[in-house]
């Protein structure tokens, strides 16, 4: 029998969506083992075929992006009720992703900025969205309510499993999805259509004795092609990630950003990378530690670059 | 009056829907195209460092 299933996004990019439109023709396997019933990119079903639904008539939700607004919390809800099991799907569904690095403000900072102070805002009444707004004697228009926060899609539903990534591989989401055809499920909670591995351990970067006196930016030093980014100066994530990716940013000379997020036994991916970091400077005294230490811009959106809402931070204090 | 949402919209990347108001006579009063999304990109890149933005704003649109 056909599998049922659904593909929905919260705040997202759409990348998620796409991944999946990027298995290419192996989109038809996946089309002959699964009735698609929502998928706001790329079919048009709405939210009232749904709502419709008996509860647990869904064999998959797919859910990519965060928790930013009523409306994605709803629709969560949703499909948790509707899916007999629900995929958190990409790091902002994971951990929260790009759209995590918001917590570091409040709603009203957000808001300000993007209606109010940004340089290339218009707009002298000084509006911003509101939930409920009257065009007419009895036009009444709704708005999802903006949160202060927001929070990867386990802080807001149970969530069966999750599959990685910004993106997630192609071809992993196309693994994940033969788990899913095959009855293959590992235990509930595991991170599948990835490594258990870190991504270090599968880099084919050469690696030596790691001592670092300095940190370096990617406009102060050529990379040399062949060694470690971490040994060189450069802040990779590679110690505090998972594989996976098939190392898509190291193989385009760039380092690890983290998107794969943290090992099974980590509960914090940023705080293991900054323990990574320490571990490989050559001081021992703490003066020049801190000194070295220092010179990282921004270390909160480097360690955290994608998994800020998950992590023991979590968000700015209310 | 009569209200006819299309909730979402679809087929595109983001969230949309379209809410349209019907007079007595079943004519179109108003109608609203409403994008009931923001992530605050304008605010969470300032004092990144540059050379880390293109691979964060890339995350804007993945379609």
């Amino acid at each position: 029998m056909k599998l049922k299933i659904a593909i929905y996004w919260g705040a997202a990019c759409g990348g998620c969506d796409v991944a999946i439109l990027d298995t290419h023709e192996k989109i038809l396997d996946i089309a002959a083992a699964a009735d698609i019933l929502l998928w706001p990119v790329a079919m048009d079903f709405k939210y009232a075929d749904i709502r419709r639904l008996e509860d647990g008539y869904l064999d998959v939700a797919f859910f990519s992006g965060a928790i930013r607004n009523s409306e994605n919390e709803e629709i969560a809800r949703l499909l948790r009720r509707k899916a007999k099991t629900m995929i958190a799907l990409g790091s902002c569904a994971h951990t929260g992703g790009i759209p995590g690095l918001a917590n570091m403000y409040g709603r009203d900072e957000i808001l300000d900025r993007v209606y109010r102070s940004s340089e290339s805002t218009v707009n002298p009444e000084g509006i911003v969205p509101e939930e409920r707004y009257m065009a007419g004697t009895d036009e009444e228009l709704e708005l999802p309510r903006f949160y202060n926060n927001v929070r990867p899609l386990d802080q807001v539903v149970d969530v069966d499993y999750y599959i990685p990534g910004c993106p997630p591989a192609s071809m992993q989401i196309y693994s994940a999805i033969g788990l899913i055809a095959d009855d293959m499920l590992p235990k509930k909670g595991s991170v599948i259509g990835a490594g258990d591995r870190a991504l270090c351990d599968e880099c084919a970067r050469k690696k030596g004795e790691k001592t670092i006196n300095r940190i370096y930016r990617s406009h102060e030093k050529v990379p040399e092609p062949e060694t470690c980014f971490l040994e060189q100066g450069f802040i990779c994530l590679g110690p505090a990630t998972r594989s996976g990716c098939g190392s898509r940013c190291i193989k385009s000379v760039i380092p690890c950003r983290g998107c794969y997020g943290p090992l099974d036994d980590v509960k914090d991916q940023g705080i293991k990378m900054l323990g990574a970091i320490a571990s490989v400077l050559e001081p021992k005294d703490e003066k020049s530690i801190n000194a070295i230490l220092d010179t990282i811009v921004d270390p909160l959106r480097t360690v955290h670059r994608f998994s800020l809402a998950a992590s023991i931070l979590r968000r700015k204090k209310a | 009056m009569k209200r006819i949402a299309i909730d979402p919209i679809t087929r595109l990347e983001g969230h949309g829907k379209i809410v349209i108001f019907l007079n007595e006579q079943g004519q179109v009063d108003n109608a609203f195209l409403q994008i009931p999304e923001l992530r605050g990109f304008e605010k969470f890149v300032e004092g990144l460092p540059v050379e880390e933005i293109p691979r964060v704003v890339t995350r804007i649109c993945g379609v």
